[in-house]
């Protein structure tokens, strides 16, 4: 049922990734995690933690798909469209061109790092930022994306990449924060 | 087996099976980084509790299963998601410079991004982590008939993206 020649190239990749954490720091990590277990009060506090997460999330999820604006003629692999004020509409139908896209971002003024396929940029660090502040950088339950340039904090960049969790949806659009640096979100 | 212990001993566990978990991972998160983080977070999970773990029928979809989990909760934690405006629409290719630093094949990546979730999951643990057909549907809590269908499907897809091109590439 599965061929030798898929069997093959899935084998080759296979044998081009290696973990080098040592196994030593992996069970240095599994002691913590037990003996925190061992401790009623912290299990109980990352319990909270957790539901408070969740809760988050059901707050940050788009309720539906509204009913959106009508899509642009020319079919794009993505369409970014700046209005009066400055907020910028993304929409991406395929995952193509990141590169193209974070051009067209960073000249509309948003520092931005786009990554579809591959390794995020090694200078790409999350920016610490509340539910507020990033409700305020990305608008609305897109599709599209809604960016309010004018809304980024100091020192804050947008970061998209593929995601792959949206219930739905096998791939989604992920957006958040980074720090703005030149190695990540441009000069 | 750890000598003098009943159970397999982690060590060699950690030793034979993690590079095929962290590739498992990869081509589902996409950064080596990430997948290394997240893996060995798994790992550490599983010494933690490695008297159950070490009798689960399939220790390996074990790790991936928790390490893909903690990406998901560390994901939605820090970001939001919308569905692309045609989901069915992925890139055939990465463009030119869109090459990954890291080791997988672009190719195979945009290939595994195309299937449907429950696809890549049976691909995942039938062809990277080598697992039976029976540990594949008790892992994913599936039968064992759905299993064989996912992964038909699944290898269809790939073989049309994936063998023509490398065919090509035989000389005659």
């Amino acid at each position: 049922m599965i061929d030798d020649d898929l069997l093959t190239i899935v084998r080759e990749q296979r044998s081009k990734v290696r973990m080098t954490t040592p196994v030593e720091q992996v069970i240095g990590r599994g002691r913590a995690l037990r003996a925190r277990r061992r401790l009623p009060g912290l299990a109980a506090g990352a319990l909270a933690a957790a539901g408070a997460a969740a809760l988050a999330v059901t707050a940050l999820l788009p309720a539906g798909h509204q009913a959106g604006r009508p899509l642009p003629a020319q079919l794009a692999a993505w369409t970014v469209t700046q209005r009066a004020g400055g907020t910028i509409y993304v929409t991406v139908r395929q995952l193509r061109d990141a590169a193209g896209l974070q051009r067209r971002l960073r000249a509309d003024g948003v520092p931005a790092s786009v990554t579809f396929f591959g390794r995020e940029p090694r200078a790409c660090q999350p920016y610490p930022a509340d539910r507020a502040v990033v409700g305020k950088v990305f608008g609305g339950h897109g599709p599209p994306l809604v960016i309010h340039p004018a809304a980024l904090p100091s020192g804050a960049g947008v970061q998209l990449n593929p995601g792959h969790y949206a219930p739905g949806a096998p791939i989604a659009l992920a957006f958040g924060l980074v720090r703005a640096s030149s190695g990540c979100t441009g000069p | 087996m750890g000598v003098g212990t009943k159970r397999p001993d982690f060590a060699d566990f950690y030793r034979r099976s993690k590079d095929e978990c962290l590739f498992t991972v990869l081509v589902s998160v996409g950064d080596q980084d990430t997948a290394q983080d997240l893996v060995a977070e798994a790992f550490a999970r599983a010494w933690a509790s490695w008297r159950t773990v070490s009798r689960h029928p399939a220790p390996t979809a074990w790790v991936v299963r928790t390490a893909l989990n903690a990406h998901i909760s560390r994901w939605r934690r820090s970001r939001r998601e919308i569905p692309l405006a045609d989901p069915g629409a992925i890139a055939d290719r990465p463009m030119a410079g869109e090459a990954p630093g890291g080791p997988v094949d672009p190719r195979l990546m945009a290939a595994l991004m195309r299937l449907p979730d429950r696809q890549r999951q049976v691909v995942a643990l039938r062809l990277f982590l080598d697992l039976d057909t029976g540990r594949t549907a008790a892992a994913l809590g599936i039968a064992p008939g759905t299993v064989q269908a996912h992964l038909g499907r699944a290898i269809a897809a790939l073989r049309a993206d994936l063998v023509p091109e490398r065919q090509r590439e035989i000389p005659s």
